[in-house]
């Protein structure tokens, strides 16, 4: 049963005129993990400062377990922020900043301690109580800010890019860390990322924007093997995205060559998006496979290599374990169940982002 | 290569030449001709009377008392002053942050002299200050040639010196850390408290030593609005080095009220504020 904590409806913002939210709705469950994923600027940060406190809407209301809190100032909320610059008072020790929240709570000195010792521990720095938060390292530091933020036991963690700082070693570290944490304390995480990867690895929900608007909400397994539109498809993970024909149900037309799928309800001869992973496509000897077209580069990534083969103007991106010599011509197949097909874009924020 | 490294190092500190020189003919000989004056009589003789002249002379132990009090006052009142200030103007766009700086330094600009002139014609019992009193209806006041004459000058001609090295200190604090104050659920004013407060005192430490100081040893700002009457050490001194012609009393003095401002100063940066030593120590 869906227990919803947090719910946004409507929410507007705008700053300096331009429209960062624009009607906005979210429903946030009890004990959910979820992921507000995007590029820069599609306004997931916003919402986070929403709910936060530190930014008021121009319109729409905040609810916290049924109560508007639309109005309610930061300090007066359930909730605990984990910022991306950790945010340690540079005054105060590891254990005075930790103890920041209780201390104003007015919660006995015991009861800080023993508080203080269990997040220490929670968080992997068992016994740095009486150390100088400048002294700590990025990880480190950003560790002690998490502990802050659940010693005060907040019904929601809000976590604004916290490991956004981090190297990519200690990145991974403490993804795995946090899902330990989250289970530990068992308290609803909303988590702001713009870093797929991140997000893919542990949200029970994953909610991808783009310029103030959900293109798709759902848990990791769909987003990436279901992508609903361009945008979704190119922001998460790599892909071929494509123009094809809708011949008929399970039948679509790519570069001229009737491909079998599994996607039905999208008409007749309807122009239509094609997904298709790197990984999922398969070289094959030339003219075995749907495709016949020139291998133009490799390249090793380690686990697998890059290679892309031009078949007439379009490049397919190709992952695989076996190499293949440059110029070469290949055939290229693939599984009907690995061909996503998406409707064309409606709207801009439907499509791919492109570097300028 | 170790060796070039120290002797490329020594003839970089050659060019502190200059400045030793600068250091030893103007700071450190004359402090040396002040501690001699300071230690001998008229006659030339060796005698510590001249130190203990501060504490054993009731009219230096008046002055003395007079000076501190205006300076402990000036202090506070700048430090009262500054902090709404500076707070106030924290949240004001880049542009307006600047004008109103530019006006908080603008009278930095005038004339000293000049400056406390005004103030005793506004503060003089037939001055501006009484003129608007009397048009409102109010009963006149007599604050011309006394203390609280003083502390208005000193606190006028020294509050920048507070609030600038102040809100250097506050703007530097990151906005970031005021959130996650709030957020841990801290109000407005324990923001202030525990975070503001506490980051800004390098800031309060280098302006303290910039107000109190000079409040403590001037001269000039008594002269004109103590009205001659009230007389602070700084007035004293000066009289003893130019109307009384006595320099080894007038030496004596000073180097007693050095040695009270460092101790005093001393003793307020005796608090290591995390790692950053303020601007003058």
């Amino acid at each position: 049963m869906f227990d919803p904590i947090l719910q946004l409806e409507h929410i507007t913002k705008s700053f300096d005129g331009k429209k960062i939210l624009n009607d906005f709705d979210l429903e946030i469950g009890r004990n959910e993990f979820v992921t507000l994923l995007g590029p820069s600027g599609c306004g997931k940060s916003t919402i986070l400062r929403i709910i936060g406190g530190f930014v008021r809407p121009d319109s729409g209301r905040v609810f916290f377990e049924g109560q508007d809190i639309t109005m309610l100032p930061p300090e007066k909320r359930n909730v605990n922020t984990v910022f991306q610059k950790y945010s340690l008072c540079p005054h105060k020790n590891v254990e005075e900043n930790i103890a920041f929240g209780l201390k104003l709570k007015k919660k006995s000195s015991d009861y800080i301690r023993d508080k203080v010792k269990y997040a220490l521990k929670l968080v992997n720095l068992d016994g740095f109580e009486k150390r100088d938060t400048l002294s700590l390292s990025g990880g480190q530091q950003q560790r002690v800010a998490i502990a802050r933020a659940i010693v005060n036991e907040p019904e929601v963690l809000l976590l604004d890019e916290p490991l956004g700082a981090l190297d990519l070693k200690l990145r991974h570290e403490m993804q795995r860390e946090l899902i330990k944490i989250k289970k530990e304390v068992g308290i609803t995480f909303l988590y702001v990322t713009h870093d797929q990867e991140e997000a893919l690895m542990r949200s029970d929900r994953i909610i991808v924007m783009n310029k103030g608007i959900i293109q798709q909400a759902g848990d990791s397994q769909s987003i990436y093997d279901e992508p609903q539109n361009a945008f979704v498809a190119d922001f998460i993970g790599e892909s071929n995205i494509i123009d094809g024909i809708m011949v008929k149900d399970l039948l679509v037309n790519i570069q001229g060559v009737d491909f079998p799928c599994v996607d039905t309800g999208f008409g007749e001869n309807n122009p239509v998006d094609v997904v298709i992973r790197p990984e999922d496509l398969e070289i094959v000897k030339a003219g075995e496979g749907y495709l016949t077209g020139q291998v133009i580069s490799i390249i090793f990534k380690g686990a697998y290599y890059e290679i892309k083969v031009k078949v007439n103007d379009y490049e397919w991106m190709i992952q695989s374990v076996d190499p293949a010599p440059i110029g070469e011509l290949v055939g290229l197949t693939i599984d009907p169940d690995n061909i996503q097909i998406m409707h064309k874009p409606l709207r801009d924020d439907e499509e791919v982002v492109r570097d300028e | 290569m170790n060796e070039d490294k120290v002797r490329n190092g020594n003839r970089r500190s050659l060019l502190s030449g200059p400045y030793a020189l600068w250091i030893a003919g103007f700071t450190i000989l004359p402090l040396i001709v002040i501690m001699k004056y300071a230690l001998t009589d008229k006659t030339g003789a060796f005698t510590t009377a001249n130190l203990t002249a501060i504490f054993t002379d009731p009219i230096n132990r008046k002055a003395l008392w007079l000076s501190l009090k205006i300076a402990v006052g000036t202090t506070l009142i700048c430090i009262l002053l500054s902090y709404p200030m500076v707070l106030a103007m924290k949240h004001l766009g880049l542009g307006k942050k600047g004008f109103s700086l530019f006006i908080i330094i603008l009278p930095m600009w005038m004339n000293f002299i000049l400056r406390v002139l005004a103030w005793q014609m506004i503060l003089s019992n037939n001055g501006l200050l009484n003129l608007l009193l009397t048009t409102l209806g109010f009963e006149p006041v007599r604050i011309a040639n006394t203390e609280t004459a003083i502390m208005i000058g000193s606190v006028y001609d020294y509050l920048p010196y507070m609030m600038l090295p102040i809100f250097t200190a506050i703007m530097e604090i990151n906005e970031d850390l005021i959130e996650a104050a709030k957020d841990l659920g801290a109000g407005g004013f324990t923001v202030f408290r525990k975070v503001i407060f506490p980051l800004s005192i390098p800031g309060l430490l280098s302006g303290f030593v910039m107000v109190f100081v000079p409040s403590m040893t001037s001269f000039v700002i008594a002269d004109i609005l103590g009205g001659g009457k009230l007389q602070l050490i700084g007035n004293i001194i000066e009289q003893e080095f130019t109307t009384a012609n006595n320099w080894p009393a007038g030496s004596g003095l000073s180097v007693m009220l050095m040695l009270l401002v460092l101790i005093s100063t001393a003793f307020t940066m005796r608090r290591k504020t995390e790692g950053r030593e303020s601007a003058l120590w």
